[in-house]
């Protein structure tokens, strides 16, 4: 599903060169429930970007569903991020001027070409199904972190992808409302079969994964 | 043609703001001395002022000129419908007007269909006899001319002209015809208080007053069209700065680089095409006060050109902000603080 060969990304700060990512090999299957865990600074959130294909490698290969797409341009990638990833923030990073319906039929207008399923009605069905259908017409900034969370669950989830990516999906939550949204992802993962990788630092939400990945500090290796 | 009018005019060294205003009124007295000069063909005293014709329900404004049948003659002018009025139309006060193609049209509907009917403007009802040739001058076509004694009463009753147009029956006579209406008209008059000049040179001079004003205008305009499209560019920059965090979001959820480029850019395009609206419902405000004094309209095309201007402007400067935006790296947007 996603396999990563030698993957190395290398940052130049100044005079330095910094290897948040250092020659990683991994194969994460269609349908894993799996976490990437490190403290912060250990390149765990390069790693993340690296997968969601909003950067590219220094070095090293990366191949989706059998493609390599290293070598994609910036309107392959976009496809790609548009049809098979779903992205969650730990700041939820809705768009303040749109309402919760909008913004879950935002990644909808990005897609060329026509989609073989009433977006309208499937924007619905996640709202519903979250228990947030009631607040589809507010603004962001009107219902709380935890609504938002799932908000921003339903905009990864409206193009049916593959891959949910969440970067400390649960950061900016109590514990309580934490708990609730990553049964959320778990759930996801049971029922819909989408591979979900949680990006995190912390160990009791690393635990209920099926498979950890752990970023050794420094050195940029798994 | 040789025109006498008020004022120090055009032929002093004070220039052409001391013309037109102030100095004397001309009467019938000056006119009859002005056509007793040798070598004189025509003499044709001249009212004019701005009018509301009314007719049938319709309006419009026009100039009116009250002269006498010798008008016809210096202008060459030929009625395309209708008649001209006479003589003896000018002596006994008829109640006739000749009127511009462009004054026909807005009251009667077409050139034709106005002879015989009747015109309403300052209280007065007067019959349209004749209708002249559009020229695509505006003055002309915009005019309605009448016996210069019918203006006598409610419309001048000081019975006083702005000037008086001489017609000379040879080229070389003009200086010598020129000198001796002066001498004429010093007998009543102060020489500082009027002025005789040529038609030619009158336009010339117009000509180049109204040549500067457009440059000076065009100036403006280009200016404050560069300063706005700054204005647009600045904003947009920070736009761009305040909304990077969603740029980044966006582009996570599948926009590309031309997605993001195409949004910046309608932005900037709806902001300044929506400048453009502003100016011309300025402009036609401008206008329909202007019109009350003088007939005046926007044309079709300066609308088209408003408006490609405009949008011309809103992607010329929107085009650096947007592709700033769409070069932005997804990652760093997204960490944007």
């Amino acid at each position: 599903m996603i396999k990563l060969q030698n993957v190395s990304k290398i940052y130049q700060l100044g005079e330095d060169k910094v290897e948040a990512v250092n020659k990683v090999s991994l194969h994460i299957k269609a349908g894993e429930y799996c976490g990437i865990l490190g403290s912060s600074g250990s390149g765990k959130s390069t790693l993340m970007y690296l997968i969601g294909l909003l950067d590219r490698p220094s070095s090293g290969k990366i191949i989706i569903n059998g493609d390599d797409v290293s070598k994609l341009s910036d309107v392959e990638l976009s496809k790609v991020r548009n049809h098979k990833i779903g992205f969650v923030f730990q700041s939820f990073n809705l768009i303040s001027r749109f309402t919760v319906l909008e913004n879950v039929l935002m990644p909808t207008k990005y897609t060329k070409g026509k989609l073989d399923f009433d977006v309208h009605k499937k924007a619905e069905e996640l709202l519903k199904k979250f228990g947030i259908y009631e607040r589809r017409n507010f603004f962001p900034n009107k219902i709380s972190g935890g609504q938002q969370q799932r908000v921003a669950i339903a905009r990864a989830l409206i193009m049916n992808p593959s891959v949910i990516i969440a970067d400390e999906p649960t950061g900016n939550l109590d514990t309580k409302t934490g708990n609730e949204i990553i049964k959320l992802l778990e759930s996801l993962n049971k029922e819909l079969g989408v591979t979900v990788i949680i990006v995190t630092h912390e160990k009791d939400i690393a635990d209920r994964t099926n498979r950890r990945i752990y970023m050794k500090l420094y050195t940029g290796t798994v | 043609m040789v025109m006498v009018m008020p004022g120090s005019g055009f032929n002093s060294s004070s220039g052409f703001g001391a013309g037109l205003v102030g100095g004397v009124e001309f009467d019938e007295k000056d006119a009859s001395s002005v056509s007793r000069v040798a070598g004189v063909e025509y003499t044709v005293p001249l009212y004019m002022s701005t009018v509301k014709a009314e007719a049938g329900g319709n309006e419009t404004t026009a100039y009116l000129f009250g002269v006498n049948e010798d008008y016809f003659n210096l202008m060459n002018e030929e009625a395309e419908f209708g008649e001209l009025f006479t003589k003896s139309d000018v002596s006994s006060k008829a109640k006739v007007a000749v009127i511009g193609s462009k004054v026909a049209e807005e009251l009667y509907g077409d050139d034709e269909n106005a002879i015989g009917k009747t015109v309403r403007f300052e209280g007065m009802r007067i019959k349209v006899i004749g209708v002249v040739a559009n020229t695509g001058d505006s003055q002309h076509d915009t005019s309605i001319v009448i016996p210069y004694k019918t203006t006598f009463g409610s419309v001048n009753p000081d019975k006083t002209f702005w000037a008086i147009y001489v017609g000379v029956s040879s080229k070389e006579d003009i200086e010598s015809v020129k000198e001796e209406i002066k001498s004429v008209l010093s007998k009543r008059y102060s020489e500082d208080d009027f002025s005789i000049t040529e038609q030619t040179e009158i336009l010339s001079m117009i000509n180049q007053i109204f040549d500067i004003l457009n440059i000076v205008l065009v100036a403006i305009g280009s200016i404050s069209l560069v300063v706005g499209g700054i204005g647009i560019m600045n904003i947009m920059y920070a736009t761009v700065t305040e909304r990077t965090k969603e740029i980044g979001v966006m582009r996570a959820i599948g926009a590309t680089e031309r997605d993001i480029l195409l949004q910046f850019l309608t932005e900037s395009l709806i902001l300044s095409v929506f400048g453009g609206l502003l100016g011309l419902i300025g402009a036609s405000l401008t206008v329909l006060v202007v019109r009350i004094f003088f007939p005046a309209s926007i044309s079709l095309f300066a609308v088209i050109i408003t408006f490609a201007i405009s949008s011309g402007i809103g992607i010329f400067f929107g085009v650096f902000p947007a592709r700033r935006a769409a070069r932005l790296s997804p990652i760093e947007a997204i960490r944007y603080e």
